[in-house]
């Protein structure tokens, strides 16, 4: 979070001053906005001078009740790990418990607040952890809040975010240059760049609000759903939500005509891939240049309800039954004594 | 008058007492870490244990522990158990109504001792045995272990001696190490049960193992991978050379065990071409953190002499491997009293679960919650001796990293 504050304040300060420098620098299109994902402050590795190159794939599988709220969240991370030497990885999240499915060629370890991954490569190892997360913990960094109501179904974007930013009036040329080389750079999975651009007049500071785009496929009922998600829908339907969300990273043709409008558009779309490319690292990759791709499945399913406390039956006699007992009791003892009597 | 006398007693007493007992905050308190080890029977292996726990607390102790806002350093105390179980669990009980803060142990008896130190969840290290039962996070939360498992073991040699193609002689003897190594080995090899040539029990007190022997190489066996003793492994090589039959022989630690050298020290070329796995002693960042923490242990215990010579007469040492287990889980300890900001034994069991510390080899030492092993079955490599000294295989991506340790004195 101190990083998040600082890297928007030293952007503030750059607007600041820029004009009479006649250039700026646009936000990073790959920088957090905000403290999480990834969760509990991400991964890191701490094995000697060994880097290795990961790229990391998530599923997370959130169980919803039938109001769509989360009542379980389980996180399966797949870790392609290259190059020889030994690795010692510290993967943040609110972890509960953690096992190793059949494909992992290692045993995860866990500890309070991380999955812990130790032990020599070889040169290619995968190494894979399913975890279950505490769910109050990992429910605030999902992309995608359901609300179920009858049989409307609200589908809302959670990854919205107010950030600082900056206007100005600036040159059109270099702007939509630079929005085609993003534009590029996504589209063929390359880590888009963080660029500096001329300005024409002194800057002002704004709020922006930015969201990552969200693809929500997947089924209602029987209903289909194939929707990109920006802000919040609502789809009429009934039955069981079977819901496949992604991050999108893409960057819009532009047709803005003012260099102004242009700026706005280049800092948009920067912090737009950023945030999306957040919403891909739902748990961390202890490689910083590993590519990350996490995917969120939401299904309805049935809360674990407490078993009901049993009843211990407790059979209570009535006053005739007892009455009858002492009665029985007192015959036997009269017959006992009348037959030791004649003995 | 007497009521009047009692009255003033009663105000003016706590005082007194209040005056007395004066809090030093700045004096030393000691917390006991308790050696249970061999030291009658196999006194290298309990002296290395010792020798290796003395070396941390003492350097533990240079700057001591603070908790809370007490100072705290370590003492050690040790403990014979003789290789006996019922000794080794006495111990621990005696070490527990003594109120010892840890206990470092060889492993001899922990199937029943855990149990003892667990009801007031004082944590147990072992640094020697490997057996697979011994340690379960979840069954004895209490117990840890920093030494290469047996299974770990198992299975790196499985992984290493496959691919050759060999058909290999499953050779245990019937010692408790024997007898677990055998089980962990049949698990290992049973993808492959091809490369099994035959799997034979052997005599732990025999002398000669020569019937043995013959067998395996009558089933055209094309290696020997012996599970025993050292008394074993020197027997079953020496079986094997004296009949002419020179075939490559593996081991797992214990073929790197002093014993083994000193019973061949008149044939030494019998020696060579041993391989044995064991835990690596070097991390990645080289030899120098390892190397450093054995001129330290030189200068407080001396080297540890082998009893043999390498042919140009150099005399062969052995270096600190037990002491490196014993002096790593001191070090974590001692994390995990500052950790746990307690010397409660069971608050301090559990920070265990949440240190890490760079071991004397540079790596990374650590437990967790799912898992008490200090010693990852990956950081098992493969040495082969010649000359009487070992150098790490080159046919092994992990061996093939490894620096040779400097084993030689004049």
């Amino acid at each position: 979070m101190i990083r998040i504050v600082a890297a928007t304040a030293a952007a503030l300060a750059c607007a600041a001053t820029a004009h009479a420098a006649e250039r700026i620098a646009l936000p990073s299109p790959i920088a957090p906005l905000s403290a999480q994902p990834p969760l509990a402050g991400g991964a890191r590795t701490s094995a000697e001078n060994v880097a290795h190159s990961i790229s990391a794939a998530t599923r997370v599988a959130v169980a919803i009740d039938e109001a769509g709220t989360p009542f379980a969240v389980t996180a399966t991370q797949r870790l392609d790990v290259r190059g020889l030497g030994d690795y010692f990885f510290t993967i943040g999240a609110p972890v509960l418990a953690v096992r190793a499915p059949a494909e992992s060629e290692s045993v995860p370890g866990m500890r309070t607040g991380s999955i812990i991954w130790a032990g020599f490569n070889p040169g290619e190892r995968v190494l894979v952890a399913r975890a279950t997360l505490e769910p109050a913990k990992a429910v605030t960094a999902l992309p995608l809040r359901i609300r179920v109501s009858g049989d409307t179904i609200t589908l809302e974007n959670a990854t919205g975010i107010t950030v600082g930013a900056f206007t100005a009036d600036a040159p059109r040329a270099p702007l939509v240059a630079y929005l085609a080389r993003l534009r590029g750079e996504v589209a063929h999975g390359r880590t888009p760049l963080q660029t500096s651009v001329p300005l024409a007049s002194v800057p002002a500071n704004v709020r922006l609000t930015v969201a990552a785009r969200l693809h929500v496929t997947g089924t209602i009922g029987r209903k289909r759903i194939d929707v990109q998600l920006a802000k919040r829908t609502q789809i009429h339907g009934r039955g069981r939500l079977d819901l496949r969300v992604e991050p999108v990273e893409q960057v819009d043709e532009v047709t803005v005509t003012s260099g102004r409008a242009l700026l706005r558009e280049a800092i948009r779309a920067t912090l737009s891939l950023a945030r999306s490319n957040q919403y891909e690292e739902f748990l961390g990759n202890p490689d910083p240049a590993g590519s990350s791709r996490t995917v969120y499945v939401y299904r309805t399913a049935s809360p674990p309800h407490a078993a009901p406390i049993a009843t211990i039956g407790r059979h209570h006699r009535t006053w005739v039954e007892t009455a009858l007992v002492v009665a029985a009791l007192a015959a036997a003892l009269v017959a006992g004594v009348a037959l030791w009597a004649r003995s | 008058m007497i009521v009047r006398r009692l009255a003033l007693l009663a105000v003016v007493a706590p005082l007194l007492v209040g005056c007395g007992g004066k809090h030093d905050a700045t004096a030393t308190k000691h917390l006991s870490v308790v050696v249970n080890a061999p030291f009658s029977s196999t006194p290298y292996l309990g002296q290395a244990i010792e020798n290796g726990t003395r070396l941390a607390a003492a350097q533990v102790n240079t700057i001591g522990i603070r908790v809370g806002e007490e100072h705290y350093s370590l003492t050690v105390r040790t403990m014979d158990t003789g290789l006996s179980p019922a000794r080794a669990v006495a111990n621990v009980r005696r070490a527990v109504s003594d109120g010892a803060i840890a206990i470092v142990d060889e492993g001899t008896g922990v199937d029943a001792s855990w149990r003892i130190a667990a009801r007031r969840g004082v944590p147990i290290c072992i640094v020697f045995a490997g057996g697979h039962s011994l340690v379960n996070a979840a069954t004895r939360p209490n117990v840890f272990r920093i030494a290469p498992t047996d299974h770990g073991v198992a299975f790196r040699l499985a992984e290493y001696l496959i691919p050759k193609h060999l058909k290999v002689a499953l050779l245990h003897d019937d010692s408790d190490y024997g007898t677990a190594g055998a089980k962990e080995l049949r698990r290992a090899f049973v993808g492959d049960p091809g490369s099994v040539a035959i799997d034979e029990t052997l005599p732990a007190d025999a002398l000669d193992l020569s019937p043995q022997i013959l067998r395996a190489r009558r089933a055209h066996a094309t290696a020997l991978l012996v599970w025993g003793r050292p008394a074993t492994i020197a027997s079953a090589i020496t079986a094997a050379r004296s009949a002419g039959w020179d075939v490559p022989v593996y081991t797992p630690p214990t073929g790197a065990d002093p014993f083994v050298r000193q019973q061949l020290a008149d044939h030494p070329k019998w020696v060579d071409g041993l391989t044995f796995a064991a835990g690596r002693l070097t991390a990645e960042v080289g030899a120098q953190p390892f190397t450093g923490f054995t001129a330290r242990y030189v200068a407080a215990y001396g080297v540890d002499r082998v009893g043999v010579h390498t042919a140009a007469g150099a005399a062969v040492t052995e270096p600190p491997e037990t002491p490196m287990y014993a002096y790593d889980f001191v070090n974590l300890l001692a994390a995990a009293l500052t950790k746990a900001g307690s010397t409660d034994p069971a608050k301090v069991t559990k920070a265990l679960e949440e240190v890490t510390v760079e071991g004397a080899n540079g790596d990374e030492r650590a437990f967790n919650h799912s898992s008490h092993e200090g010693v990852v079955d990956d950081d098992v490599y493969f040495a082969r001796f010649h000359d009487m000294t070992y150098t790490p295989v080159k046919d092994d991506p992990l061996s093939a990293t490894l620096p040779t340790i400097p084993q030689t004195t004049q």
